[in-house]
């Protein structure tokens, strides 16, 4: 933190009366909205037949397993995490190349970053899967893995990635995913090394560090604390942003909503319930993220 | 542009990337991996989900019984109705068995078999806003609304057989259906038996104008790439012959007359 920064006024810790009243009023709001929306809509609430795609109960096992939702669940984390450090490669590298003294390097980085930050989203998926999947995916074989290889049909492979059989369709979510969002974390990579002031890079240089030392010993460490937290946001984004993939069924969880909406006919019930996961997901990686925050900053002290 | 657009567009430029590829032999490659990929969109009660998560339905039983007489499995891929003609010939499964009517414009982008049911569009009516309506004059004015889902016949029926009226697209079936529930549409337009079996569960709130006679009649077919006139031939004979010894009667009979006998398996209620 800048030195020159006055200490930050003490936050209130106490409501008063003007506050008390604001929240009655707005509870009052929220309340009748809800009476509002029941006399509106004529809709008999059934929350058995959706909450029933949480888990099921395993005749085979005798015990309980994920059902649907929670499935779609797991492979959206999968998804996240995965996309992520994918995406976090993508940025690491295009945005050293975006400070690069190179010209094509920056190019390059340069396109890549305005190219998907200009584009909605959807449609960079679209003709991603349509376009580059199909034909990228086949020349590799890996449509064509063994579902039933040693290492595919291994319960390490399906911790990491889900059901074999869905594997191609998993990797053209992720790597969207990563394509997408490397672009926004080029941008936080390209800031956090920027922000080194560029008397650092010289004094460096000038006692004779080579550029990769200088980048090693004294950008990244500083550069690194800088990015950490918006890149946690970032994270958190992704998780969010991975809905949009239930365009070109990868079936996560917005994708096996639309199923779980489809067959239980209940649609209210489901995309509330999903909304919810959604909300625990993200916010109980928020919370982690804060808490990691103000423990490494208690560290530096 | 909206996404059916975008997918429109898409499609034809697919097509072209793809279209220069050789005529495929997609049975030996289905017989070769041993894996008969299906394409398949959720639609009661053609393709659902069980109380377990797994998926049953008419298709899902015509699937299974094509993939044991070819003697291989089959794998469904789930996805999503819009992008489902892209899918198929951006080669993410084999063909397509998911209720597709045949027409014109599709059959010009994918290769259609025999129809291995008929099936017909439904119109779902509310009983509050739509008291008293029983024909098809008295939906089409402009002071009425129709819902029904995008990207499908529905509406296309609703458009050809209510020019006057408004109609609502919706991303799917049980949307626009609550349209009609909450009294926002007179009317929504789906594939049979699906109103009827809405109208049997809401009682109060819907009811079927035109008794459970359909609007219109479809062909529905398997849906391949095109180019590969065995597979075609294969897959249309297959459907002649479970036509003739009554198998796909009795398999529909099963799914679309009456859900008693598997609403069960379904969902807890």
């Amino acid at each position: 933190m800048n030195k020159n920064t006055p200490p930050p006024s003490k936050t209130k810790k106490h409501l008063t009366l003007v506050d008390i009243l604001l929240y009655g009023a707005v509870l009052l709001f929220i309340l009748y909205a809800v009476y509002r929306v029941n006399d509106v809509l004529v809709y008999h609430w059934n929350w058995s037949k959706v909450l029933g795609f949480l888990v099921k109960f395993d005749e085979e096992t005798q015990s309980w397993a994920s059902n649907l939702l929670l499935q779609g669940l797991w492979t959206t984390l999968r998804l996240a995490l995965w996309a992520t450090v994918l995406a976090t490669a993508f940025g690491i590298i295009m945005g050293y190349w975006r400070t690069c003294k190179n010209l094509t390097l920056r190019i390059i980085s340069r396109t890549y970053v305005e190219l998907i930050r200009n584009m909605p989203p959807v449609v960079f998926i679209f003709i991603f899967y349509f376009f580059v999947s199909s034909q990228i995916f086949p020349a590799l074989g890996i449509e064509d893995i063994d579902t039933n290889g040693a290492f595919a049909s291994s319960a390490m492979f399906h911790f990491m990635f889900g059901d074999p059989q869905l594997f191609s369709n998993f990797l053209a979510g992720m790597i969207c995913l990563a394509l997408f969002e490397g672009a926004y974390i080029t941008e936080i990579v390209r800031a956090g090394i920027q922000s080194t002031e560029k008397g650092q890079w010289e004094a460096a240089r000038a006692i004779g560090l080579s550029p990769f030392n200088v980048l090693r010993d004294i950008v990244i460490p500083q550069a690194v604390r800088k990015i950490l937290p918006p890149l946690a946001g970032q994270f958190i984004t992704l998780i969010k942003d991975s809905a949009i993939i239930s365009l070109i069924s990868i079936q996560e969880l917005t994708f096996v909503a639309t199923e779980v909406a489809a067959t239980t006919t209940r649609v209210f019930e489901t995309w509330i319930l999903v909304g919810f996961m959604y909300f625990l997901l993200c916010y109980s990686f928020a919370l982690l993220f804060a808490h990691l925050e103000r423990r490494a900053k208690r560290s530096q002290r | 542009m909206t996404i059916s657009k975008i997918f429109k567009t898409l499609t034809l430029a697919t097509l072209l990337t793809l279209s220069g590829n050789a005529a495929a032999d997609l049975l030996t490659d289905i017989q070769k991996s041993g894996v008969m990929k299906v394409g398949m969109a959720t639609f009661v009660p053609w393709a659902m989900r069980d109380k377990d998560g797994e998926l049953i339905g008419f298709e899902i039983d015509v699937a299974t019984k094509l993939a044991e007489d070819l003697g291989v499995e089959v794998q469904f891929v789930p996805t999503a109705w819009s992008g489902i003609i892209p899918a198929l010939l951006a080669k993410k499964f084999d063909l397509i068995i998911g209720g597709m009517s045949i027409t014109p414009q599709r059959n010009l982008t994918v290769n259609f078999t025999e129809p291995y049911a008929h099936s017909g569009q439904q119109m779902a009516a509310s009983t509050q806003l739509s008291k008293g309506f029983d024909s098809i004059d008295d939906f089409n004015q402009s002071s009425v609304t129709i819902a029904c889902r995008r990207g499908a016949t529905p509406c296309k029926a609703a458009q050809k057989l209510f020019p006057k009226a408004t109609v609502l697209r919706f991303d799917d079936d049980a949307q626009a259906f609550q349209e009609v529930v909450n009294g926002n549409a007179h009317g929504m337009i789906s594939s049979a038996p699906k109103p009827r079996f809405w109208s049997e569960a809401h009682p109060d709130k819907v009811f079927l104008p035109f008794g459970s006679e359909n609007l219109t009649r479809g062909d529905e077919a398997f849906a391949l790439r095109k180019g590969d006139h065995d597979a075609l031939n294969f897959f249309s004979n297959w459907i002649t012959i479970n036509t003739s010894n009554g198998w796909l009667d009795e398999t529909h009979a099963y799914w679309f007359q009456d859900q008693s006998a598997w609403k069960d398996m379904v969902a807890p209620n």
